[in-house]
């Protein structure tokens, strides 16, 4: 009786093992290997950049050194640490404001204003965060230099007033650089906002008697409160954690991306390095939470509606405004590029005009810089096929799957998107420095990971910003007509979402061409890039060098852009958001 | 204050001077009176929409004239023309509560605080959303029916002259969009506001409309109330627009001063028609439509005098008739007739072979020109 008992049991055994073995497990082992790679290269560094923060100071090595508070004793007690904190909070604050600023009415013109060339102008409003922006920094020590053209210039037409402009070396330099740099993020967004808005609304209005001025304060603007916020997250994440710019213009004013260098890369202590890592952390997070906030109390369903044009401005006056104000900006945001092809054909530039014509900064290249032009691209390619599939992989699991979790996953994928490249460089290197188990310092594989870890997000994004339009259905219908998942994935999703993951890749591709944050505290002599090439020849002041390197990855970048924008469906802007 | 809408020779051309040049309207002249309740109905790009937005002021027209009462608006901007507008999707304030849309337009006009809570009050118990006011949510928590009653709401508040409504219900399930039709109804008259309501629907514009006009390809068919427009249609669009009727081709044998003779070219029966039924000019030998309502025509299993013979190809039941598509194989071009009888007829199956009768004193005549939409 209990054989037969036992025998039936184990006839169920073997056919529950049966089945699980027929079930597809092809989607579990897809989504398995980024979220492996997501805790090794991301949770465990930063983890480990957190219990550093609470050890003693150490000197040129990675061993425990015991625990302690040293680290913000340092900090909090030293006046050249406190101002560095001062100065990233004034400049970060300051460039946000002045991109709100600029970004919003050019926003508005372009979308609103009837105005020739808008595709143009929407194009070149791109170019600035394209751009390698320290690069554009030593442009202005040229352009608004003691005898800069453009400091002549600009003194001549403010002098009735009283007004010299402010040494370019320090915090108004800085401020300058990066809001030229930065403003484009929430120019996009603005113009998207406007030019994407439904017209009824603002119609409606109309209908009901408003009058523009009242219309542009109760409908327009608090509806575009939430792409503003988002726009106004990403300046300042940006601004607070950009190392080229105060590195090439900064003087002695130092904020925390110096300041994580100096003490890592000058004291050779990667526990102080660490406690400031961890501050800077803390300060995002703080500026996070109340962006969030904000928007969520001014977050919107958006009533779906049929699309009809929105009306533009005719009158003159707001013509000729609009193509004045556009104007002023792009010219002042990409003067930095002229002037570094320009410069790139000289010798010197030291008074107004460039001298000394030359060939030879470009012929140096091909003899100098051939291993770091091989170094730059073989390692952004790389990394940009990984993040494109490790993205859209990490996109579609949380916005289809939606599992347990999906919450904590998306903030863990984003979390470096707005955490500073020191900051993520000094956590790989506290995980894979000296004694942990793995040794990457000096090797390609710690600038690919880390270039992953920064980049994902761009995919990321666009991949799930790309998902959520995307009807189910259409994944179902697949399903229903009897594909395995991973065939649903690979003949119905991945096409669907290609115009994103392209979009998200190629932004990828042109932020690590001249990626400099990370790659300054990681790169190994046999692992220089061509950014490294170009800041190191400008701390050297051997700008036409610098000016020949940074023309070539700008032909090489716009040349990139450009192919995109011509393909249709592909939108940039979607990788940008959070 | 409720007021006429005039219309003079009003034209709208859009991208005029262009390659994609449209005449959207041509020529359009007809009056609203005082507090009636008008619809604008037409097949999509047939130029209601065009019509109404040129109306409010979204639009300006190319030629012609535009009175509200005796007033010229035809260049007054929207925001002065004091009209009240509910678009399809609504255009709810996603970033306002309820009250505050209602209150837009009192806002606007910058009515003191007491009036204009006591005036949203009020149209809000007129609309029925007396008891969502109290809790006033955001619109977008709000179903489609009580989206609609807001937006209604805010566009009545302020008492404009005139109300533009654009498929107002369009959005709605057919249930709610029934349901809806006659609150519009009670609410117009209620307020007694001249309303313009543009839809696709021709039962919806009879069932709502105190007239109608019947619009295609920018151009006003006819105008008239609902009965007029169903029982004596001037053309074969209009006669197959509002309401559903069956052609056949014919050709005129006889005509004097009271009737016209006509011959069916699929069967060779001959029709006579009234004078008064006569929507065309029929000379010897012209090629002309009989027209015929589906109540009209009758089917039968046994051939009868003046009987067209035909294969049933599907039976629907209905409710309260029962609709049988018939097709008759005419010598030019099959033709699928649709009949609606009160009853089953026994004995007859999709698929059977049948013979069509009908009321020769009920069809009517008309050219065959313009029968498509």
């Amino acid at each position: 009786m209990s054989a037969k008992y036992s025998m039936i049991e184990n006839g169920a055994e073997t056919n529950k093992i049966k089945k699980f073995f027929q079930k597809d497990f092809s989607q579990f082992i897809v989504f398995a290997i980024p979220m492996i790679f997501i805790g090794i290269f991301l949770l465990y560094p930063m983890a480990i950049t957190l219990i550093r923060a609470f050890w003693a100071p150490a000197e040129y090595t990675f061993k425990f050194t015991g625990w302690s508070l040293e680290g913000f004793r340092t900090f909090f007690g030293t006046k050249l640490y406190l101002k560095a904190l001062g100065n990233s909070i004034i400049v970060s604050l300051s460039v946000t404001l002045l991109c709100i600023l600029i970004g919003v009415p050019m926003g508005y013109c372009v979308a609103r204003v009837k105005i020739p060339g808008k595709k143009l102008l929407v194009s070149l409003g791109i170019l600035p965060i394209i751009m390698p922006s320290f690069v554009g920094a030593y442009t202005w020590v040229i352009l608004l230099g003691n005898k800069g053209i453009v400091r002549t210039a600009l003194n001549f037409i403010l002098s009735p007033f009283g007004i010299t402009l402010p040494s370019i070396y320090g915090m108004f330099g800085m401020i300058l650089c990066m809001t030229l740099t930065y403003y484009p993020f929430v120019f996009q967004m603005a113009y998207g906002a406007f030019s994407g808005a439904n017209a009824l609304l603002e119609e409606s209005a109309m209908l009901m008697g408003a009058g523009k001025a009242r219309i542009m304060r109760t409908i327009t603007l608090p509806l575009i409160i939430p792409s503003l916020g988002a726009a106004a997250l990403l300046v300042f994440v940006r601004a607070i954690g950009n190392f080229g710019i105060p590195a090439v213009i900064g003087g002695n004013n130092y904020v925390l991306p110096t300041l994580i260098k100096f003490a890592y890369g000058g004291a050779g202590d990667i526990n102080l390095a660490s406690s400031i890592a961890v501050i800077n952390v803390v300060i995002t997070g703080l500026v996070l939470y109340v962006q969030k906030y904000i928007v969520n109390r001014h977050e919107y369903e958006t009533i779906s509606a049929t699309h009809t044009e929105i009306k533009q401005h005719t009158g003159v006056g707001a013509r000729i405004f609009a193509i004045i104000l556009c104007l002023i900006v792009l010219i002042f945001s990409l003067l930095p590029q002229l002037t570094i092809i320009v410069m790139s054909f000289f010798k010197r530039w030291t008074g107004l005009l460039p001298t000394d014509f030359t060939w030879s900064n470009y012929a140096n290249i091909f003899k100098k810089s051939g291993h770091e032009l091989f170094n730059s691209f073989f390692l952004s390619i790389v990394a940009t096929l990984m993040c494109a599939i490790f993205g859209s992989i990490l996109a579609y699991i949380t916005e289809r799957k939606k599992p347990k979790g999906a919450a904590l996953l998306d903030l863990s994928i984003m979390a470096p998107f707005i955490l500073p490249g020191t900051v993520v460089s000094i956590a790989l290197l506290s995980a894979f420095g000296g004694n942990g188990f793995m040794k990457l310092t000096g090797t390609y594989a710690i600038l690919i990971i880390s270039y992953m870890i920064r980049r994902t997000p761009y995919v990321y994004r666009s991949v799930a910003a790309n998902l959520t339009q995307l009807n189910p259905s259409l994944e179902e219908a697949s399903t229903i007509s009897g594909a395995t998942w991973f065939y649903t994935f690979r003949r119905v999703s991945v096409p669907l979402i290609m115009p994103s993951i392209i979009a998200g890749s190629v932004m990828t591709l042109t932020t690590l061409l001249q990626e400099l944050s990370t790659t300054i505290l990681l790169y190994g002599p046999k692992t220089r890039t061509v950014p490294i090439q170009i800041f190191n020849a400008v701390n050297e002041n051997d700008l036409g060098r610098a000016s020949a390197l940074s023309t070539v990855l700008l032909v090489v970048v716009f040349i990139i852009i450009y192919t995109m924008n011509t393909r249709k469906g592909t939108d940039l802007s979607s990788s940008m958001k959070m | 204050m409720s007021k006429t809408v005039r219309y003079e020779h009003v034209n709208k051309i859009f991208g005029l001077g262009t390659k994609n040049e449209v005449h959207a309207l041509k020529d359009i002249s007809f009056t609203i009176e005082e507090g009636e309740l008008f619809c604008l109905l037409g097949p999509s790009g047939c130029g209601k929409t065009t019509l109404l937005r040129n109306t409010a002021g979204l639009d300006t027209i190319t030629s012609g004239k535009m009175y509200y009462g005796d007033v010229d608006i035809s260049t007054i901007p929207p925001y002065k023309r004091n009209i009240g507008m509910v678009f399809q999707s609504y255009a709810l304030y996603p970033h306002m509560s309820i009250f505050e849309n209602v209150a837009y337009g009192l806002r606007v006009r910058k009515t003191p605080n007491d009036i204009v809570t006591k005036k949203v009050t009020e149209v809000m118990e007129l609309v029925g959303l007396q008891e969502e006011l109290k809790r006033n949510p955001s619109p977008t928590a709000l179903s489609g029916g009580q989206q609609q009653r807001v937006a209604i709401a805010r566009a009545l508040v302020y008492d404009p002259d005139v109300l533009l409504l654009d498929e107002p219900l369009a959005n709605l399930d057919a249930k709610l969009r029934r349901y809806m039709r006659a609150e519009i109804r009670r609410i117009q008259k209620a307020t007694n506001i001249t309303t313009i309501f543009v839809t696709h629907d021709q039962e919806e514009a009879m069932a709502v409309g105190d007239r109608l006009a019947v619009l295609r390809k920018g151009v006003v068919e006819q105008i008239g109330t609902s009965d007029e427009l169903y029982n004596h249609p001037k053309n074969a669009f209009v006669a197959n627009f509002i309401g559903k009727m069956n052609f056949f081709n014919a050709k005129v044998v006889a005509s004097g001063e009271k009737e016209t003779i006509a011959e069916i070219e699929a069967s060779g029966i001959r029709v006579a028609i009234k004078a008064d039924k006569r929507h065309v000019e029929p000379k010897m030998g012209d090629t002309v439509l009989i027209g015929g309502r589906p109540e009209y025509l009758a089917v039968s299993a046994e051939p009868s005098e003046k009987s067209i013979p035909g294969t049933v190809r599907i039976i629907q039941h209905l409710g309260s008739f029962i609709r049988y598509e018939v097709q008759i194989n005419s010598d030019i071009s099959p033709v699928t007739l649709e009949i609606d009888m009160d009853s089953l007829q026994p004995g007859i199956h999709e698929g059977d072979s049948v013979f069509v009768t009908f009321d020769g004193s009920r069809v009517a005549l008309f050219s065959p020109e313009g029968r498509e939409l």
